[in-house]
């Protein structure tokens, strides 16, 4: 297993954000996370990263435990995440904001700016942005910023991706964009990717496995035909059941 | 052996095996050593006249403070309100040996260096514990600090400060002493610029661009955010005190009431707010700026004192980037640093 989650939770102080979940993750697989707003998926997303630590609980992480690490030693350590919310560094062009990535993801310490910025391309011609490299990040679209925030994940040479809510403010269009550009992200770099979506449109046709948060707990867990009909979950999240 | 080659627009320099190469800047606004050799020959123009001497020398110690400043301000993304906190370590530690040991500046120079070492390191901790505005209020209580210890330890002689410092040089002719000693100033600002500059166009450049802009997303990024602000503010620390150690044997006199007061430091933020918000040659038009613009005014008097802060406020608000932001608006997507209010 890739990734083991066993009895994390985090409160912040009588807000109990995660409670005790554990799952695992193999190699290469596509994990769907969703959740009614609230549930505590970015939550679970930062304490995956290191953004935040557990008040109990482990996470292991290719044979590592990584529960309690700095997130850029997690990063160093193959986990890369996109947010929810795109966080480019606004004063930078796009190919100096994935340069960061190219130096900072794994040791480099005799790697030239220029060679970063030659492995920065190749991230960025992968998801299309190469003709904006010169460009500031500021003044990307939506999609432009998702695939910037793509590339600079990729650019640190991960084994794991978490993604969170790559659809949100996209278009019918640019969202089949998105969902050609990640399977073509796990077919060519072999990665393992966490996807936290609202979209169940894209969860059924990405994912292979989904898991369910609801209150901060595992609800439900399995293939994605086969949570959106359990009972638990169309009573939290779906409403109704999708035929 | 040293061989100088001149390929179109870059300048290669051999030296044995190895190979240096400076890109020769074609647009003369904008290349530096045109702007070097105007100022080189600034004090051969003014030298019957040590008054605008002193005052070249005198922006040129200015712009040494706000050049490191530009980068400290990058690389650990905050506002540092007490640069001359470190003026003062350098100043004091030289004018001190010198005072009473006797030493010359070249001897106290590695002791400058070696207290702001130590004193870079020891208040370094505050890069990574000081969350939002306490840095800022931190660093400028620090001078206050300083100067309310040179009031109470006699060893600093209060108001009057330390006089009797051993100069940078000694001629017989004073004019010439003061032609050297300019020259002197504006080869610690060249040291400086080239310093800064090959930091700042390297990764470290970059690793304080990406901590400047987001430092949560540049440590979730695989940067080690704290180990790079400790080393830039050391390092700037290090370098301000220099400044100090310069400014206390050019001056022969050093006295916390003149560097650790908030007057001082007002000028200081200013020149790298109106050069150009934290840019490297920015400061040294800011720096310029503020010191000519500081002798004009005594002609009103001393209703300078009043005017002098008021100018500076009025341009702060007209020049929202700087002097040098009026050039940078047609240099669009080179990275331009925006200094943060942060709240964590």
């Amino acid at each position: 297993m890739l990734l083991q989650l066993k009895g994390i939770s985090k409160r912040f102080g009588g807000l109990i954000a995660v409670n005790d979940v554990s799952f695992s993750i193999g190699e290469g697989e596509i994990v769907g996370l969703i959740g009614p707003n609230g549930a505590g998926k970015t939550t679970l997303m930062n304490l995956i990263s290191g953004s935040l630590k557990p008040d109990a609980g482990t996470i292991g992480f290719n044979g590592h435990t990584i529960s309690g690490e700095e997130p850029h030693r997690i990063c160093r350590r193959g986990i890369s995440r996109t947010y929810q919310i795109p966080r480019p560094f606004p004063d930078m062009t796009t190919l100096l904001n994935v340069s960061v990535g190219v130096f900072c993801g794994k040791k480099r310490s005799h790697m030239s700016l220029g060679d970063a910025m030659l492995d920065a391309s190749h991230c960025l011609e992968f998801v299309g942005l190469f003709g904006k490299r010169n460009m500031l990040a500021r003044d990307l679209s939506l999609f432009e910023l998702r695939a910037l925030e793509l590339a600079r994940a990729l650019a640190t040479t991960p084994r794991l991706i978490l993604i969170d809510e790559v659809m949100a403010g996209l278009n019918q269009a640019e969202s089949r964009r998105a969902i050609r550009l990640i399977r073509k992200v796990v077919e060519e770099y072999h990665v393992t990717i966490v996807w936290i979506e609202h979209v169940m449109k894209i969860i059924m046709e990405a994912t292979q496995r989904v898991e369910v948060l609801h209150y901060g707990e595992i609800i439900a867990s399995g293939s994605p035909h086969a949570v959106i009909n359990d009972s638990q979950v169309v009573e939290a999240y779906l409403g109704e059941k999708i035929a | 052996m040293v061989r100088i080659e001149h390929k179109r627009a870059l300048l290669v320099v051999r030296i044995g095996d190895k190979k240096f190469e400076w890109p020769i800047e074609t647009r003369y606004w904008r290349n530096p050593l045109l702007g070097i050799v105007c100022l080189a020959l600034l004090p051969i123009v003014f030298s019957g006249q040590p008054d605008l001497i002193s005052l070249f020398a005198t922006a040129n110690i200015y712009a040494c403070i706000a050049i490191p400043l530009g980068w400290q301000m990058t690389g650990i993304g905050r506002l540092n309100f007490g640069p001359q906190f470190f003026v003062g370590i350098g100043g004091y530690t030289a004018a001190l040996i010198s005072v009473h040991f006797g030493w010359g500046p070249w001897e106290t120079l590695p002791v400058a260096v070696c207290a702001g070492l130590v004193f870079g390191v020891m208040f370094s901790p505050l890069t990574t514990i000081a969350k939002g505005l306490y840095f800022s209020l931190v660093t400028l209580i620090l001078p206050l600090i300083f100067l309310e210890v040179t009031y109470y330890f006699r060893v600093f002689q209060g108001e009057t400060g330390l006089y009797g410092i051993t100069p940078l040089v000694m001629v017989d002719n004073i004019k010439t002493e003061y032609l050297i000693t300019g020259f002197l100033s504006l080869l610690m600002l060249i040291i400086f610029l080239f310093v800064v500059h090959k930091v700042l166009t390297s990764r470290i450049g970059l690793f304080a661009a990406a901590i400047n802009d987001d430092e949560e997303v540049a440590n979730n990024l695989g940067l080690n955010i704290k180990r790079w602000k400790i080393l830039c503010f050391v390092a700037t620390s290090v370098m301000i005190s220099v400044t100090g150690w310069f400014a206390a044997h050019y001056f022969g006199t050093f006295a916390g009431v003149t560097y650790l007061q908030l007057p001082f430091m007002l000028k200081i933020l200013l020149m790298v707010m109106i050069g150009g918000r934290g840019d490297i040659y920015g400061a040294i038009y800011g720096a310029y700026f503020v010191v000519i613009l500081e002798k004009l005014l005594t002609v009103f008097g001393t209703v300078h004192y009043i005017l002098f802060p008021l100018i500076l406020m009025i341009l702060l608000f007209t020049l929202p980037e700087g002097l040098y932001g009026i050039y940078r608006r047609h240099r669009y997507r080179e990275y331009y640093p925006t200094i943060r209010v942060r709240k964590r």
